[in-house]
């Protein structure tokens, strides 16, 4: 007789890829082989969470299909299973995932939509904080710039693609062929910022180095030390943009060495 | 505690309605124990949206620090009812407040179970101070499965536990000549289950009922059809009640 602990992990390598079967063992077959019966529960596991990552990736899930998508997370979910049960988060690997999964090779874009499902997923889901009051902007403007660090709203994600994945990833949700005969594969990177505000969840293009200005403060790094390496913009005034949109909600200045 | 739009809405749908809080994912049938970050997530929300019940299921979901989205039969030993109780008080110590249990769906019993799982669910009741969900729907598909009397299920329920009721569907799929049922909450209740409902609310009394769609989910007549049924049960049972004390 299994302990619990026993049949559990038993059962579960037979749930997560049924290689196992020395759970059948400790089953009534009843008429019915105990492989049969597990697998009722291996078929509950694979659908529940293939319909999380449909919820999720849902231009990804357009693109390629309803039977390459169910392959594809078939193959995501046992090799990345939940450690969670908070299944909103469940899906951060995907994107890399299918960048590295040999049947989407095809598909050199994929990865690039999968990776702003996932910004758009997980703004949709950023706990609601409020942005930085405007009655604090003139201390952050006064403060030395060399000590000053930003904290970033949570529901905000910067992604550069290699593929115009904002362009291909609204046409294929508004499924609008006319946009998607458009999008031009080769028009080269793109910078895109992911936030939900009044608005809901969108993804704006920023210029490459306005981007990387912004990717640094969001990394925490000092005003001054992200600044001093853009010569091409007016930081001052791409800051000022980005604190007036609420894309900031505290910030911090460091003491001296 | 995610936010946004779902919150939102929770929020408002709770500003104008009375909730009950329903979970998947504590495995109270963990033997590794409960995930507390989980946990700490329920009582978070809870606190929130003071829900009028909160209820999770006899049952498992993480093994090896997997979760499984899915509810894994338990084995109805003397070990699993002690992990399950240990379980269920610590739940209800940190949520501070009656959690409510609900028997699940089974295609499956253990060679080693002893103890039949009406008389589990009881005595988890009576020891932890937990009530009982019963899921009519439930007890009728696992009873189809194992050859249980679904009668003598319910009466094996201690009446004053019982402090909500589940109704769903579910399907029937044929293996090796033989009907095994399947829950999938994602068709209409059967008649079969509309009947046992009716025994059920003879026994526990006109208790709060609620009718799961989470997939297929029809158009707003159907479901409001099938409220309007489950509501006109549950009149029955009081004008049943009425007239006893009459």
């Amino acid at each position: 007789m299994p302990t619990l602990l026993e049949l559990q992990r038993s059962m579960s390598k037979f749930v997560l890829s049924r290689q196992n079967d020395e759970a059948a063992q400790f089953i009534f077959a009843d008429g019915i082989a105990a492989s049969e019966r597990l697998s009722i529960y291996r078929n509950t596991f694979l659908a529940s969470l293939t319909s999380a990552l449909r919820i999720s990736f849902p231009a990804v899930h357009r693109l390629v299909g309803a039977e390459f998508f169910d392959g594809a997370a078939q193959c995501f979910i046992e090799a990345e299973p939940p450690q969670s049960a908070n299944l909103y988060r469940y899906g951060a690997g995907f994107a890399h995932f299918l960048a590295r999964f040999p049947p989407a090779a095809s598909l050199a874009y994929l990865a690039d939509v999968a990776r702003l499902e996932w910004a758009v997923n997980c703004a949709l889901h950023a706990p609601d904080v409020p942005p930085l009051a405007s009655e604090c902007f003139a201390a952050v403007a006064q403060a030395d710039p060399t000590h000053l660090v930003l904290v970033p709203h949570p529901s905000l994600t910067l992604l550069r693609a290699e593929y115009p994945s904002d362009a291909i990833w609204r046409a294929v949700l508004a499924e609008d062929d006319g946009a998607l005969s458009t999008i031009d594969l080769m028009e080269g990177p793109c910078w895109l910022l992911v936030e939900r505000n009044a608005e809901g969840v969108t993804a704006s293009r920023l210029k490459e180095s306005e981007w990387r200005f912004i990717s640094s403060l969001y990394a925490g790094e000092a005003f001054a030390a992200a600044a001093d390496r853009e010569e091409n913009i007016d930081v001052a005034l791409v800051f000022a943009g980005h604190l007036a949109a609420g894309r900031f909600i505290e910030f911090h200045i460091m003491p001296n060495e | 505690m995610g936010g946004g739009t779902p919150l939102h809405y929770l929020d408002a749908i709770r500003r104008d309605y009375p909730v009950s809080l329903h979970g998947v994912g504590l495995s109270l049938g963990s033997a590794e124990g409960i995930d507390a970050a989980h946990l700490a997530r329920v009582r978070e929300i809870a606190a929130r949206i003071e829900p009028g019940l909160v209820s999770e299921h006899l049952s498992w979901s993480v093994a090896g620090g997997i979760y499984f989205a899915d509810l894994l039969p338990l084995p109805m030993t003397e070990e699993a009812m002690e992990i399950v109780c240990r379980h269920v008080d610590q739940v209800q110590n940190v949520l501070d407040r009656q959690i409510l249990i609900e028997n699940p769906s089974t295609y499956l019993q253990f060679q080693h179970s002893t103890i039949p799982e009406w008389e589990f669910m009881a005595a988890v009741a009576a020891r932890t101070g937990c009530g009982i969900l019963c899921d009519v729907n439930n007890v009728y598909v696992s009873a189809c499965n194992h050859g249980w009397d679904a009668l003598q299920y319910l009466a094996g329920l201690p009446v004053n536990a019982v402090g909500e009721i589940h109704l769903a569907g579910h399907s029937a799929k044929e293996v090796n000549g033989r009907t095994l049922r399947i829950d999938d909450h994602g068709s209409s209740v059967s008649e079969a289950v509309w009947s046992l409902y009716a025994e059920a609310l003879k026994l526990f009394g006109p208790v709060p009922t609620l009718i799961e769609w989470d997939t297929n989910i029809p158009a707003f007549d159907v479901l409001l059809d099938e409220a309007t049924r489950a509501e006109r049960a549950l009149e029955c049972v009081k004008g049943l009640h009425h007239a006893d004390a009459a």
